[in-house]
């Protein structure tokens, strides 16, 4: 028991310990607050945006104001006041053509941040080192994509989404909006009329991208909402890795964040997709903290095509969040790996839907939960078989640890069998640290702190596991902050 | 709105939906589009019904949904039979009973729904409460008409130290529905909430339960088994919430089901939701096809496909049928399941 004091007490820290808490002092323009069809046609014209694309958010602008805010969710916060944000900030500079021309304030704070946004920052390394890629968003623009020329050299595009518009207009047409429709959700609604910036990815046939590619989500200003969409097209027997990261300033009042990721596979491709989300998540009080609506989703269009996410959530006041695989080709796969940690008043609803419409299609679906203060965990899950889904097979597990008197873990999954040729099987259990364990760990002259740190890392390491080295390092670091003296 | 309160208002546009969470795969709007008038009286005898062998102290029957409606409450050691009878077409039937088990008092309740008729809609509404240290074990055989559409709801209210079990063997209908909703107060008390489901044809069996822990030291295990063949559907969701402080909570949910015919479906929602962190639950989940192995291997051994699949069907929902504690009714429902288990495998 007193190991677990310790952890509350170190978790109850965990608000005031948010490392990336810092806001950076830059010249920025704004959208005038608030949202109708000429805050659509600003951001628009802001972004030098073909017609069609106009005419699209603007579509998208009016189904969503005929929709209502989903309440199914388990979580619970006052209503959001959409015409109180600004759906648009940016530093204020006509584009810089290169980093020398970055604002220095930005560069110093990507520093602090450890993302590498100069090249030969990653080149620096070790000779041999791997070598990453980053797409560096900034509120609501796109400030440094690295390696681009590298890359291009295979064939491979990776650019902001609003340059792909631009200059690549007729994949983005192609396959933008065609895995999350405008009007699958609210939140994706309002995600199409108003994104900003995200990034593209294009891999063409038989491409293997030669490096890791990441983008990193920052929001900075206040009052803002960050609307990003990212777009991955792997085509036929291409491979990419891309690595996701988000933070943001620690403020008392809640910003919205609502992204849309697309992920578009071909005949035997395959795409690792890889998040370490740590936004704000509010102080110990469950002041301020981003609210996440996400809707990220992979269309295994290919046969043989294999999709696999791996998440690593800590950070947001608010999570709503379910990376779904369709699996349309034969054989296609879907993996999803995913440790979802809340802390204080934090609340996640999390979890994945896999959708087998292909024959021999298979998914694997291993999800943590860990709660602690006064925080709630949910999982919740999808795993349908369809008629012609013959073969199928799923593999579920969801396990949820609790932390402390006051949190909440819920797992709610749902089952559709619609052939008798798919087998699934789900497995679920919710525990707390078991002191017998503690003791064992402990009598072997581990103290309390590193004995729960030991056990909570054997409990999230199945999906640690997953996730690309250099991404591994920084999720474990995290984790270990976030639940500091308690669970690893 | 409950059925039984939709039928009575004469007003269904308030009936459950796809968009009711609790009812997204069962929902009754679209099978029940005007209320049904309420069924004539009926006179049914006494003694049938699936436990017709079997004997008790009490026989109530409520036919077309008229019966004797006073609270039966149990002192000392009882068998009792509760018999929902429907003979009608096109027409209602609503029955509400109540329960009262007394502390120290014991009760086996052997509860049927026997339904004859063409598009006939039941509803039956049950208040079960146990005392201090009371034990019941609940044993439900329904058996409804193709066209029907039946829903059953139970409200149970445990005290400490109660213990309280029920085995539901159902096989479907146009909608069938049992519900059980349990009020668990921890506090030594037990729970065993099983079930069955057995469907083919076009018909369609939802199992639901709901159990919230209230208070420390309680246990509760469920397993269901279903088997979905033809154009059947089966469907379970089972929620087990521990409310906060209902440390020392160990609760287990099983749900199996066979998958025998490609156009049959299975849809199953098994939830924990947990408040307390003091606590042991797990729930498990599979969905498939008979094993091609044991199959293989039964064949191999002489009996024809058709047994060898029957055979492996009887044994899979055997496992519920077997922790039956009442040695009657567990022969009755290991008689049944076969000749169910027959019609659906050939």
């Amino acid at each position: 028991m007193a190991a677990v004091k310790e952890t509350v007490r170190t978790v109850e820290g965990l608000g005031e310990g948010y490392a990336h808490g810092f806001v950076t002092d830059i010249e920025q323009e704004f959208a005038p607050v608030g949202l109708t069809a000429d805050t659509v046609r600003y951001i628009s014209a802001k972004k030098n945006e073909p017609e069609w694309m106009l005419e699209w958010r603007l579509a998208a602008f009016e189904r969503w104001l005929a929709m209502d805010e989903p309440d199914w969710a388990k979580l619970n916060f006052p209503k959001i006041d959409y015409q109180a944000a600004r759906y648009y900030a940016a530093p204020k500079t006509d584009g810089p053509k290169s980093l020398d021309e970055v604002d220095p304030e930005l560069l110093a704070m990507y520093e602090k941040l450890g993302i590498p946004v100069r090249e030969q920052a990653v080149l620096a390394g070790v000779e041999g080192a791997p070598k990453y890629a980053v797409d560096a968003v900034f509120d609501s623009v796109s400030v440094v994509t690295t390696f681009k020329a590298e890359l291009a050299k295979e064939g491979v595009i990776f650019c902001p989404i609003s340059e792909a518009l631009r200059d690549h207009p007729e994949l983005v047409r192609k396959y933008l909006g065609t895995v999350v429709p405008v009007t699958d959700n609210y939140f994706a609604c309002l995600n199409s009329a108003v994104f900003s910036d995200g990034s593209f990815v294009y891999v063409p046939p038989g491409v293997r991208c030669p490096m890791e590619l990441s983008t990193y989500f920052r929001i900075n200003a206040s009052e803002t909402g960050q609307f990003e969409r990212t777009l991955i097209v792997c085509d036929k027997g291409a491979y990419v890795s891309y690595l996701e990261g988000c933070t943001a300033p620690m403020r008392d009042v809640n910003q919205l964040h609502a992204a849309v990721v697309e992920l578009v596979l071909m005949d035997d491709a395959e795409i690792k997709y890889s998040t370490v989300q740590n936004w704000y998540p509010g102080d110990k009080d469950g002041k301020g903290g981003i609210y996440n609506f996400v809707t990220k989703r992979a269309d295994c269009r290919g046969d043989r095509s294999k999709v696999s996410w791996t998440q690593v959530e800590t950070g947001s006041a608010i999570t709503w969040k379910y990376p779904s695989c369709v699996l349309r080709g034969d054989g296609s796969s879907g993996e999803f790996y995913s440790i979802a940690i809340t802390n204080n008043f934090q609340q996640a609803d999390t979890g994945t839907k896999m959708i087998h419409l292909g024959a021999n299609t298979k998914s694997r679906i291993i999800s943590k939960g860990i709660s602690a203060g006064h925080s709630s965990n949910t999982y919740r899950g999808l795993v349908s078989a369809h008629a012609k889904a013959l073969g199928a097979r799923n593999f579920t597990q969801c396990d949820s640890l609790l932390i402390g008197k006051d949190c909440a873990a819920h797992t709610v999954p749902y089952i559709e069998a619609k052939n008798a040729q798919s087998t699934f099987e789900h497995e679920a259990t919710t525990t707390r640290l078991s002191d017998d364990q503690l003791f064992y760990v402990m009598q072997r002259g581990l103290s309390q702190e590193e004995a729960v740190q030991l056990l909570v890392n054997g409990f999230v390491k199945d999906v640690l596991q997953q996730l690309p080295m250099e991404f591994a390092v920084e999720a474990q670091k995290l984790v270990a902050v976030s639940l500091e003296g308690s669970v690893g | 709105m409950s059925l039984a309160a939709a039928i009575r208002s004469r007003d269904v546009s308030t009936l459950p939906s796809r968009r009711d969470e609790g009812w997204r795969w069962s929902e009754l709007a679209s099978v029940v589009r005007a209320a049904p008038p309420l069924a004539g009286a009926i006179t049914v005898a006494s003694g049938g019904g699936p436990f017709a062998e079997l004997t008790a102290d009490e026989e109530i029957v409520f036919a077309n949904g008229q019966g004797d409606a006073s609270p039966l409450v149990v002192e000392g050691e009882r068998t009792v039979k509760l018999r929902f009878v429907t003979r009608a077409d096109a027409a209602a039937s609503l029955s509400a009973v109540s329960i009262l088990v007394k502390a120290g008092g014991s009760l086996t309740l052997l509860e049927s729904y026997e339904g004859e008729g063409e598009a006939y809609v039941a509803d039956a509404s049950l208040d079960i409460q146990l005392e201090n240290g009371a034990r019941m074990e609940r044993i439900v055989v329904a058996e409804d008409a193709e066209t029907a559409v039946s829903v059953s709801t139970a409200q149970v209210r445990l005290s400490a130290n109660a213990d309280y079990a029920q085995a539901v063997f159902a096989t479907g209908a146009k909608r069938q529905r049992i519900e059980t909703r349990v009020q668990h107060p921890g506090a030594g008390a037990a729970l065993r909430m099983d079930g069955v489901y057995l469907v083919g044809g076009h018909r369609h069996a939802d199992l639901t339960t709901a159990v919230t822990h209230a208070g420390v030291d309680g246990t509760t295990s469920q397993m269901i088994k279903g088997v979905a063949a033809g154009s059947g559907r089966g469907v379970f969701q089972g929620l087990i919430r521990v409310a906060h402080g209902a440390d020392r909570t160990d609760a287990r949910m099983r749900h199996d089901a066979l998958l025998l015919s490609d156009k049959a479906e299975i849809d199953a929602k098994p939830e924990l939701e947990i408040f307390a962190d003091d606590v042991s639950c797990a729930h498990g989940n599979t969905v498939g096809a008979l094993d091609d192995a044991a199959i293989f291997y039964a064949r191999q051994r002489g009996l024809p496909l058709h047994e060898a699949r029957v055979l492996l069907t009887e044994a899979f929902v055997g496992a519920v049928i077997e922790r039956i504690e009442h040695p009657g009714a567990r022969e009755v429902v290991a008689a049944l399941a076969p000749r169910k288990l027959e019609a659906l495998t050939c």
